[in-house]
């Protein structure tokens, strides 16, 4: 294993992937029972699959839910020899993110043999570390992965949870601790990014949308520092620009695309133009869509 | 004719000059080959008439010896006797004429018919008048004569040549520099040659000088013009000419100019109007061309039709003032493009507006003109007010408000915002029972004494009934029974009762003031919810509502009770300062205020609103309507006129009563009239729209309630004071049979217009039950169904008849791309992005297949080096292979013949008027029809977007079939071939896309499984289903006991579900906008569309298609 210090340094701070811990409580505004579901599904090691669509706090949910469940009070160890100490607000579940890509192959994620000056020698990739280090490991967007990832997937995600790992003839078994957790968006038409069932039937799912205007609301202003004014009208933008899904927009404004424009007005840009560059922009290049979208924007502010 | 020996010629020959005996014994060898015996003496006697014709005649005849050779090549015996025969003419009226036939012969004769070889000579022949200079011209005629004969046809060198015969009577020498001229232009030219001539001829008699420069500029002004409206475009010049237009050329030169200037497309529709010019004023036409390029700058075509109307008109009346119009030399002409540029017409921004409300209202919205729903005559009469009716928006088809377009487009956003709100913010939800937010419950109590009061007048009516019939009874002994015709007073049930809203504005006695009212207070409540709402669009609106107040009447001038109304209204306008009230109603306007206040209020909703209106309606009714002198008034500031309590009010409205009834003297001074509507706000009518969901919504399901019938709702519309409003404006009350006629059309599904198409086959009608069948025939396939209540196949229940469609004309094939060519070209750029690069290898990576070998060594070499070595050392296969096959299932039901734009009428192009007024307006019309086109059915689209979707396939590759399917009974399905999936694309394909015709019914599952058996046969690794339906699917005992709609879905359901075990992925698309209810439940979670514009369909096609395999991957 890696050195368990991490190196600090004047501008950054690096850690080896294992131990990236959720220091600090992640703002998680909840806005039904997904927390109380999600930590039953860890202590009892189901997988669990995030369906949404893009910015509707899956991420962060995943971020809040490694610190909560690393949480002093909340670890489950039974076994009774701890023998590291928690020192106060240290936590003790690491998270593993990884975003899926098209290329992404399953020897990126179980680790392969690299050349150096004395011959061939073995790296671990992410997972094999997540597994054996006991963390969450968040696989984002996982339709995007390729096919043979899912070789990878299964095992780890029925009753066996252990980790085949071809190449050195080896067989990891799952930490206790280890959750897999992976996220997916439904919202892509592509017939040929769709979860197999196979693989879908491993997980519970837990579906995300857009939050309701007023928890948005509270959302926006919270992560972004804008106004109560702002916040509100940038909710009721974000409902209205949903509005559109189906009739041109291939997706709605998300929730983080908001709290961009927020952002930007906290820092003195004029709402509109705000509104402008982070939602119309970002969500389209079809010029009579932009020009409807600013239309709208313009009419909820000033 | 004697032909003598040959010697004998041969001395006479010798007597002419020697060259010609020179000539005839060079020839006679060759002349030989093709010639007997007795032929050659007369070919060398003909030589020798030739030469003795005149003095120097011969000249000629060296000139026919020597060509003879050459021209006996492609000439029988007797033709070449006639063609030497015509030398003989020629030579006699003049050798050189004759020489110059001869010379031009060798290259004219092998691409000249023998038989118009006396023609061509005439032609030459005609040009010489005898005089030298005459003789040159035919002599030039002849030595051009071989381009033009090869590149002409021959009509059209002899119109050319008697051009230039009367042009050579003005002058010889513009004759000669025209036919050179011609020769190099003529050629070049396609169709526009013919119109091109004419007009030539046309001008030689009014300015034959024009006809040289016009042959100069010709070939690069046609250029500019699209090559169908070239003859159009000449025709015009020629019809100029004739009228005497001076100088043509610049008008060729300018025309084709200022034509290549118009938009695309358009200039068919330019000439049309020229057209129309010179059978006004000829003189009009060049300076309106001159004119165009700088008008069309700044004006759309389509605004071009209000310019021009006007013109045109103007050219009627003074053809000096029309012409300086068209110059834009008069400021009628420069004002009308100012007004015409600022405007804004709705075509224009129609679909930014669509996406505004949609995102607004949160539901799939339509934007419309208002000329649409007054033309469905269905209670809307008022094609400047905007509206909406639930679903859709109407908006005024122009704006022009405000002498920039910005300006007005605010005004377009300004309005459909407020129309928008009557569905954001509830104006139509309005549920009687619902309790208001803002005021205690007033309606049920007044509902009661509106229903005593209604019932007392019907007790006094009958009591008179009854007297006079009992009258007539005892007179005439008639059966006492008649009072049963009477109803029962007491079964107070109403039509209005029908809708909510109906059932709350019958509370009022005078209908009228009671909508008036409760119209202003909604549209004050929504002002409001608006402005809090949407603050950006405040400074548009607060600009609209200011110039509203500016014409709004004054209120001194209105009787009391329309003061009070007209007082309202400019509140909701957002003016409470400065109101001028009269003295003894001043409690009543602030009442008023403060009734108006509650409404302004986020938390206000359309309850709140009824029960303002029932107030403030008790507070105005008690107003006598009687004119109060200018003295009386007071300016009175109502902007906070306290917190509304209904203690005052009721004292108030006791203290009116009293007043009323204390000073029931002389009437109640005028009768109420309704104040001027405020534009901006447009046509509500909220029991409309009420009634019209609820009928459409009872459509659907048997209510159990009594279906309501046209009588009843010509009652209600009777009734409404919605109808009353507008019947002042229209005739309303004789269409009101009408209305609901088209009303009860609107809501119900409207009766089957289609006919089912010719059928390629007979429709068998096998009994519906029965059993398994037999698949017989060649090309037929049996297939299990479905049946869900069973949860069970119905074993061998569907004969699938497979076969191919007609051939009909490659020409839609190529009409359609060219229709869409440029979305054609774009598609295909599109799909060629995602054309792979087919199985190649990439070096040199981390991970891979196999060992890269030569990277391998290097990083051994490293590695012995003790350097660290490069980890790329793979190679990898690029497995981006594309290995799609597709099966286009198409929908050829009955239904797909709906046209999908009803009521609109092609124009015919023959029937065009002669009469100019006439002309002008046809002209109009015809320009209507061009903007939509002709109708189109739905299956036109989807033929169209099989054009495209093949054309696009065909760029990349793809494995693809295309399949019709119909059908009539489970017995025939039929299953047509476009094109098979083993086929390759050709002719034939395009040819049967024109034959796709709506069929009978469609039996999607049978369908289904059949195309999947086709699919599954392929290789590739992505197979892909794509259905393209208009509806659900039917078919005669396509259901359970012939009523259960969900069997077809079910089943449908169970094909595709078939479907996707065998590796197939299916998709619907589909065009039926209610398409979402069953879709869901029939594709489940497979993918499916519903397209929510028809006319998108040839675009979303294909590009769904690219985004359904765009990633596609091994």
């Amino acid at each position: 294993m890696v050195e368990a210090a991490p190196e600090t340094q004047a501008h950054y701070t690096e850690y080896a992937i294992e131990e990236f811990l959720v220091r600090d409580e992640p703002y998680y505004r909840p806005i039904g029972d997904e927390i109380e579901l999600f930590t039953a599904a860890y202590r009892q090691h189901i997988p669990v699959l995030l369906k949404g669509p893009t910015g509707c706090g899956k991420t962060r949910f995943v971020e809040y839910m490694a610190w909560q469940l690393g949480r002093p009070l909340a670890v489950v160890k039974e076994d009774g020899d701890e023998t590291e100490s928690l020192k106060e607000g240290e936590i003790r579940v690491p998270l593993v993110t990884i975003a899926c890509h098209e290329d992404l192959t399953a020897s990126d994620l179980v680790g392969r043999y690299l050349l150096d000056a004395n011959g061939t020698r073995w790296i671990d990739g992410p997972m094999t570390r997540a597994v054996k280090a006991g963390a969450i490991l968040y696989l984002d967007e996982v339709v995007e992965a390729r096919k043979d990832t899912t070789v990878l997937i299964h095992p780890l995600t029925d009753h066996r949870r252990i980790l085949p790992i071809e190449k050195t003839g080896s067989i990891i078994e799952a930490d206790d601790r280890f959750l897999l957790c992976v996220s997916y968006n439904p919202g892509y038409q592509s017939a040929l990014k769709d979860l197999k069932h196979s693989t879908r039937q491993r997980f519970i799912s837990i579906e995300f949308y857009y939050p309701p205007a007023d928890i948005e609301t509270e959302i926006i202003q919270r992560e972004s520092g804008c106004s109560k004014e702002h916040a509100d009208a940038l909710a009721k933008l974000g409902e209205k620009i949903r509005n559109l899904e189906e009739h041109g927009l291939q997706e709605g404004a998300s929730t983080r695309l908001l709290i961009y424009a927020g952002r930007l007005m906290s820092e003195g840009i004029p709402p509109r133009r705000a509104a402008q560059v982070a939602i119309v922009w970002t969500l389209t290049d079809d010029p009579e869509l932009q020009r409807s979208l600013e239309e709208v924007a313009s009419s909820i502010f000033e | 004719m004697t032909s003598g020996p040959i010697s004998e010629i041969e001395a006479e020959l010798a007597k002419l000059p020697p060259a010609v005996l020179e000539a005839y014994h060079q020839a006679n060898d060759a002349v030989k080959e093709s010639f007997g015996e007795e032929e050659i003496g007369l070919w060398a006697k003909e030589g020798l008439t030739i030469g003795t014709q005149t003095v120097r005649s011969w000249e000629s005849a060296i000139e026919y010896y020597q060509v003879s050779p050459e021209v006996s090549k492609f000439l029988s015996f007797p033709s070449f006797m006639q063609w030497a025969r015509c030398g003989t003419y020629l030579a006699q009226d003049s050798p050189t004429l004759a020489v110059s036939f001869f010379k031009s012969s060798v290259s004219i004769v092998p691409n000249l018919r023998p038989q118009y070889i006396p023609r061509w000579a005439g032609l030459g022949r005609s040009l010489y008048k005898g005089t030298w200079k005459s003789s040159t011209l035919a002599a030039k005629f002849f030595e051009v004569s071989p381009d033009l004969v090869r590149n002409l046809p021959f009509w059209d060198v002899e119109v050319f040549a008697s051009l230039i015969e009367a042009l050579s009577y003005k002058s010889y020498d513009v004759a000669g520099e025209c036919l050179v001229l011609g020769r190099d232009v003529l050629p070049a030219m396609g169709r526009e040659r013919e119109p091109f001539l004419a007009m030539s001829r046309a001008l030689i008699d009014t300015s034959w000088r024009e006809v040289k420069t016009c042959l100069e500029l010709v070939p690069r002004a046609l250029q500019l013009v699209d090559e169908s409206q070239t003859g159009r475009f000449l025709k015009l010049g020629e019809r100029l000419a004739k009228v005497g237009l001076r100088d043509t050329s610049r008008f060729l030169s300018d025309g084709t100019q200022a034509l290549s200037k118009v938009p695309q497309g358009s200039q068919g529709y330019i000439l049309d109007l020229c057209d129309a010019l010179v059978v006004l004023t000829p003189d009009a036409v060049p300076p309106f061309l001159r004119s165009l390029d700088d008008v069309l700058n700044r004006i759309t075509v389509s605004q071009l039709d209000t310019w021009f109307q006007h013109g045109a008109k103007l050219l009627q009346d003074n053809p000096e003032s029309g012409i300086a119009f068209f110059k834009i030399e008069s400021n009628t002409s420069e004002s009308m493009l100012e007004t015409l540029s600022s405007s804004l017409e709705l075509e224009r921004v129609k679909g930014i507006l669509r996406l505004y409300c949609r995102a607004l209202a949160g539901t799939g919205l339509e934007i419309f003109d208002t000329g649409e729903l007054v033309g469905r005559n269905i209670g809307w009469v008022d094609e400047d007010m905007a509206s909406t009716d639930g679903t859709k928006v109407f908006l005024p088809p122009v704006v022009d408000h405000y002498p920039n377009k910005q300006d007005n487009f605010s005004w377009f956003k300004v309005v459909s915002t407020h129309q928008v709100a009557h569905l954001e913010f509830g104006s139509f939800d309005y549920e009687f029972e619902k309790p208001a937010t803002q005021f205690e419950d007033l309606r049920h109590e007044l509902e009661e004494k509106m229903l005593e009061r209604k019932k007392a007048e019907r007790a006094a009516a009958q009591a008179a009934y009854e007297m006079g019939a009992q009258q007539l009874a005892s007179a005439n002994e008639v059966d006492a029974d008649m009072s049963a015709g009477f109803e029962d007073p007491n079964d107070m049930s109403s039509v209005r009762t029908f809708t909510d809203i109906g059932r709350y504005l019958e509370i009022f006695e005078n209908a009228r003031l009671g909508f008036d009212i409760f119209t202003v207070l909604e549209d004050c409540r929504l002002d409001y919810r608006i402005k809090v709402e949407y603050p950006g669009i405040k400074s548009a609106s607060s600009r609209v509502q200011n110039e509203t107040l500016e014409k709004r009447p004054r209120i001194e001038d209105m009787p009391l009770q329309q003061g009070l109304v007209e007082l309202l209204i400019h509140m909701s306008l957002d003016q409470f300062q400065d109101l001028p009230v009269a003295k003894d109603y001043k409690e009543a306007a602030e009442m008023l205020s403060s009734i108006l206040h509650q409404l302004r209020n986020s938390e206000a909703n359309v309850e709140d609103t009824a029960e303002a209106t029932l107030r403030a309606y008790e507070v105005i009714s008690r107003v006598p309507n009687e004119q109060e002198e200018e003295e009386e008034f007071e300016e009175q500031d109502l902007e906070e006129p306290g917190d509304f309590s209904e203690e005052e009010y009721q004292s108030l409205v006791d203290q009116l009563q009293a007043g009323m009834e204390g000073s029931s003297d002389g009437g109640d001074g005028e009768s109420y009239e309704s104040p001027d509507p405020v534009d901006y706000r447009g046509d509500f009518k909220p029991e409309m729209v009420q009634l019209m969901t609820k009928l459409q919504a009872d459509d659907g399901e048997e209510g159990e309630a009594q279906p309501m019938t046209q009588e009843m709702l010509e009652q209600l519309l009777q009734e409404s004071p919605e109808m009353e409003l507008d019947a002042e404006q229209g005739d309303v009350d004789s269409d009101m049979a009408q209305f609901a006629q088209n009303i009860m059309k609107e809501a119900g599904t409207p009766p089957p217009n289609s006919q089912p198409g010719e059928g390629y086959g007979p429709l068998l009608n096998d009994d519906e039950s029965g059993g398994e069948l037999e698949a017989r025939e060649p090309e037929t396939y049996v297939y299990d169904e479905w049946d869900f209540r069973a949860n069970d196949y119905k074993p061998r229940w569907c004969i699938v008849k497979e076969k191919t469609v007609e051939e009909g004309d490659a020409a839609f094939y190529q009409e359609s791309l060219k229709t869409y060519s440029s979305l054609a070209n774009h598609i295909r750029r599109q799909f060629e992005l995602i054309m792979p690069e087919t199985m190649r290898k990439t070096y040199r990576l981390v991970d891979g297949e196999d060992i890269d070998l030569n990277a391998a060594i290097e990083a051994w070499a490293d590695l012995k080096m003790g350097v660290p070595p490069d980890d790329k050392i793979y190679w990898h296969r690029n497995r981006n292979e594309r290995q799609v096959a597709v099966v286009f299932l198409l929908d050829m039901s009955a239904s797909t013949a709906e046209a999908i734009d009803e009521g609109r009428q092609t124009v015919d192009d023959r029937d065009a008027p002669d009469d100019p007024v006439e002309y002008m307006v046809w002209l109009r019309r015809r320009r209507e029809g061009l903007v939509r086109r002709n109708y189109k059915r739905i299956i036109d689209l989807e033929k169209e977007g099989t054009t495209l979707l093949i054309n696009a396939l065909e760029s990349i590759g793809d494995t693809y079939g295309i399949y019709g399917f119909s059908g009539y009974g489970r017995e025939n399905v039929e299953f047509y071939v476009i094109k098979d999936i083993e086929e390759n694309f050709s002719d034939k394909v395009k040819r049967r896309i024109d034959k796709i015709t709506p069929l009978h019914a469609t039996r999607m599952g049978a369908a289904i499984r059949h195309a999947a058996t086709k699919l599954e046969k392929q290789q590739a690794k992505t197979k892909i289903m794509f259905l393209i339906s208009d509806g659900r699917p039917q078919d005669r005992g396509y259901s359970r006991e012939g009523v259960e709609k969900e069997y077809a879905v079910h089943d449908t359901h169970m094909a595709l579900v078939e479907a996707r075990r065998k590796d197939i992925i299916p998709f619907c698309l589909t065009v039926d906008k209610a398409g979402h209810d069953y879709l869901k439940s029939m594709c489940g979670d497979m993918g499916y569309e519903v397209l929510a514009d028809i006319w998108s369909l040839p675009e979303r096609l294909p590009m769904l298609y690219r985004q359904l395999t765009a990633n596609n991957r091994a």
